[in-house]
């Protein structure tokens, strides 16, 4: 028995040793990465300086050319994350200004996500390699489920996250594959249109969401021109009190849900295509140009 | 609880600490702390089908003593059945009974009869397959006085409830595993040691194969329709690695655990795939199952005794009731026979023996055609593994039909950026291990073994499957 516990006590130390080894070889690929993602982009780069961000979910990420920006002399960047809620919108930014980022303007699509305080898995996994190297992070997932053993057992994070940040993802990082999230300014185009679109939001309600207060607190200590606003959504969704709701929550928010409407503007429901995005960012641009959106 | 989860990694040293190192160990302490730990084990799925598996317990513990007591031979055969019918008459309200029904009432509203079924909607209780053949398979023996009536309840609750085997076994026979259940077992390190290489390589088999396989067996036949020739033919491939890795990893694992406690359980898969014939496959594949069919259906049937029209009935039965065993769809059924189809020339042209010895291969004709042989088996499988495990059989017919007609063999891409070429290396490396270890238990002992156990762990932490997670394909049987 004794020789079996030796066995057994050898084998942990093979699984622990292992543990360790993956999480360094993980972490120190990813510190390296520069092109996978808007987080890996952010932090991998230092003191950027920018007239406009645009922040948000995949509404923003397919919704705002900030191409169009740039070629007006405005220096612009799409940071929208597909599937991100606004707390982990709220980090991207913090990791901004951990890394020196010097933002003016800051578009902020809030609609949808305010009709909950929900976190998403997705997206703060890809924050997970960086967290014994990031304060920043660290901070804001402390108080968080499952913090400590994503901090202190060795490749946790990444077992737990394999999908976002596991083996193959690891290996198109090592590789230098590029993802195309960061071509175009950060904007991704949909193409074609859907078909027999509609969503409905009957039982939506537009809630006071912490991330988004957190969000405009930030602006306000860094001196960012947070534009908060609502993106179109097609010809059939019963949006109407939802966005009223928002307003009476959150009387800021510039609401441009009926600015694009018709159906061939749209891939889906809630995301316009290439031709609906450049038609709504040109009215943003507009707007912005026109001054609109001083407080 | 899951063999690949953590509480079961909590769960195992508890009980291996308690049966070795419990006071005045004897054979009853040992026992009794199995039976405890098993039925624990068995309600961390549902509490409320612990009584279930009582009752069965119960029923065939009493039955089993009423045939060996009585004088008379109708008396026995009595207990038999009385036995054999409850036994299978809960198999059946609980697994089949709804199939039954909604069959009926779809051929009666075919020929125009209005039927309202009315369903039970029943749970499957996990493992109700394997613990009614592992006490029906024991009642018969008595019946035939092959072994002797078991006493002692604890001692034949352990057999039938013993959680290694439980919920998808390999199903034991009383003549096997009874006998080791009723000496004290003494602590062995070679077989201790070979029983965690075969839970290390059970969880490869698992989270690394089985669980990456699924991803795409699961993207193709959920989407068949848009998928072509090449992503098809995959999906098929991938398929047949998952249920392979799902359930030799789950037997790897079942056997491994129980050789902890000093018990050895049946070989339930032996290199399946690398079979020259379909019944060279069937003498491989889930062999608890296939020899339990053998036993106590095909031979009492008259197995390949009597004329040809009467062996080609009892291969089409036995075929047939292993589909339904596993399932109460027509699918399973759909599967059954397209094995029995494969089987029977083989029966009629008396080669269903002919690929019983080992081969070896060597740079020569005889290799060649032994490796176009497995091929041709494994294509034959997996094309019947189409059937297991699409949801209909019309959509198993179309999955076929556009493999077979679309001839498009662009790669097609999947979310998550994980496309095939990965995957076929993986599976490559796999089928090249287990090539090379094809006569041996698991493929980690012997020279080198500290870097393949460590390479081993090392590919479980960092390729398996932890997040998405698929629960063991034969837990639902």
């Amino acid at each position: 028995m004794k020789k079996f516990l030796i066995f057994i006590a050898k084998l942990l130390f093979i699984t622990v040793l292992s543990a360790v080894l993956l999480d360094v070889i993980y972490t120190v690929v990813y510190l390296k990465t520069s092109d996978r993602n808007k987080i890996t982009y952010v932090y991998s780069s230092k003191a950027k300086n920018f007239d406009v961000v645009f922040m948000g979910s995949s509404r923003t990420q397919n919704h705002m050319v900030a191409k169009l920006f740039n070629d007006k002399g405005i220096t612009a960047y799409n940071f929208g994350m597909s599937g991100s809620k606004l707390d982990e919108t709220a980090l991207l930014l913090k990791l901004m200004l951990e890394h020196n980022y010097k933002i003016k303007n800051c578009f902020l699509d809030i609609d949808l996500n305010l009709n909950s305080n929900s976190k998403s898995e997705g997206t703060k996994a890809l924050y997970m390699p960086y967290l014994h190297n990031s304060e920043t992070i660290r901070n804001h997932y402390k108080n968080r489920k499952e913090y400590s053993k994503l901090l202190y057992i060795p490749f946790y994070r990444y077992i737990k996250n394999d999908v976002k940040i596991g083996f193959r993802e690891m290996l198109f990082s090592m590789t230098n594959k590029k993802s195309n999230s960061l071509e175009n300014f950060g904007y991704f185009a949909l193409k074609g249109n859907g078909k027999n679109m509609s969503y409905d939001l009957s039982n939506y309600s537009p809630k006071r969401n912490f991330a988004y207060e957190e969000i405009k607190l930030i602006c306000k200590n860094n001196n960012i021109h947070l534009i908060a606003i609502a993106t179109p959504m097609c010809q059939q969704c019963s949006s109407d009190t939802y966005y009223k709701s928002i307003k009476s929550i959150y009387p800021e928010v510039y609401n441009y849900e009926s600015k694009v409407t018709d159906d061939a503007n749209f891939a889906s429901c809630g995301h316009m295509n290439v031709k609906g995005a450049n038609m709504f960012t040109t009215i943003i641009l507009n707007d912005f140009l026109q001054n609109k959106f001083k407080n | 609880m899951f063999f690949n989860s953590i509480n079961f990694v909590v769960f195992l040293p508890i009980v291996f600490l308690l049966y070795w190192f419990v006071p005045n160990k004897s054979k009853s302490s040992q026992n009794f702390i199995l039976i405890v730990a098993s039925y624990y084990f068995y309600s961390c799925w549902d509490w409320r089908f612990l009584f279930l598996l009582l009752f069965s317990t119960l029923l065939i513990y009493v039955t089993a003593l009423k045939i060996e007591s009585s004088i008379s031979a109708m008396s026995r055969k009595f207990w038999l059945w009385v036995s054999i019918s409850l036994s299978l008459a809960f198999l059946g309200i609980f697994k089949y009974y709804d199939f039954f029904v909604t069959s009926f009432s779809d051929l009666a509203n075919g020929l125009g009869l209005h039927v309202s079924p009315i369903l039970l909607k029943l749970i499957l209780p996990v493992g109700i397959s394997f613990y009614t053949f592992h006490g029906l398979s024991y009642v018969i023996d008595i019946y035939f006085k092959k072994i002797k009536a078991e006493r002692n309840i604890v001692d034949y609750s352990l057999f039938v409830s013993y959680f290694p085997l439980l919920v998808a076994g390999p199903i034991e026979r009383a003549t096997h595993l009874l006998p080791q259940l009723k000496v004290k077992r003494e602590f062995n390190f070679e077989k201790a040691k070979e029983g965690i290489y075969q839970i290390i390589w059970g969880l490869v088999k698992k989270v690394v194969i089985a669980d990456t396989c699924a991803i795409y067996a699961n993207a193709v036949f959920d989407n068949y329709n848009a998928m072509n020739s090449l992503s098809l033919i995959l999906g098929a491939i991938y398929f047949a690695f998952q249920i392979y890795g799902d359930f030799s990893g789950y037997s790897d694992i079942a056997l491994g655990t129980s050789k902890l406690f000093g018990i050895d359980l049946l070989k339930n898969f032996d290199f399946p795939y690398f079979s020259r014939d379909i019944a060279e496959f069937w003498r491989k594949w889930h062999i608890s199952l296939t020899t339990w069919f053998r036993d106590y259906l095909y031979i009492p049937l008259g197995g390949s005794r009597g004329s040809k029209w009467f062996q080609i009935r009892n291969v089409f039965i036995i075929f047939l009731v292993s589909g339904f065993w596993h399932g109460a769809n027509w699918t399973f059924i759909a599967w059954g026979f397209i094995n029995a189809l494969y089987f029977i020339p083989l029966l009629l042209l008396r080669r269903n023996r002919n690929n019983i010895d080992a081969f070896k291969i060597a740079f020569n004709l005889e290799s060649l055609r032994i490796i176009f042989n497995i091929l041709i088996t494994f294509t034959l499988t997996c094309l019947a593994w189409i059937f297991f495990r699409a949801k209909t059989i019309s959509d198993a017919l179309s999955y076929i039909k556009r493999m077979l007609t679309d001839l498009h063999f662009v790669p097609q891409y999947f979310k998550f950026e994980r496309y095939s070429y990965e995957i076929i290396i993986m599976v490559l490396l796999f089928v090249i291990i287990e090539w090379n270890n094809r006569y041996k238990i698991e493929p980690l002992s012997g020279k080198y073994a500290w870097l393949k156990v460590s390479f081993s762990i090392i590919s479980i932490i960092a390729l398996g499957i932890f997040t998405d997670y698929k629960n063991f394909i034969y837990f639902q049987f």
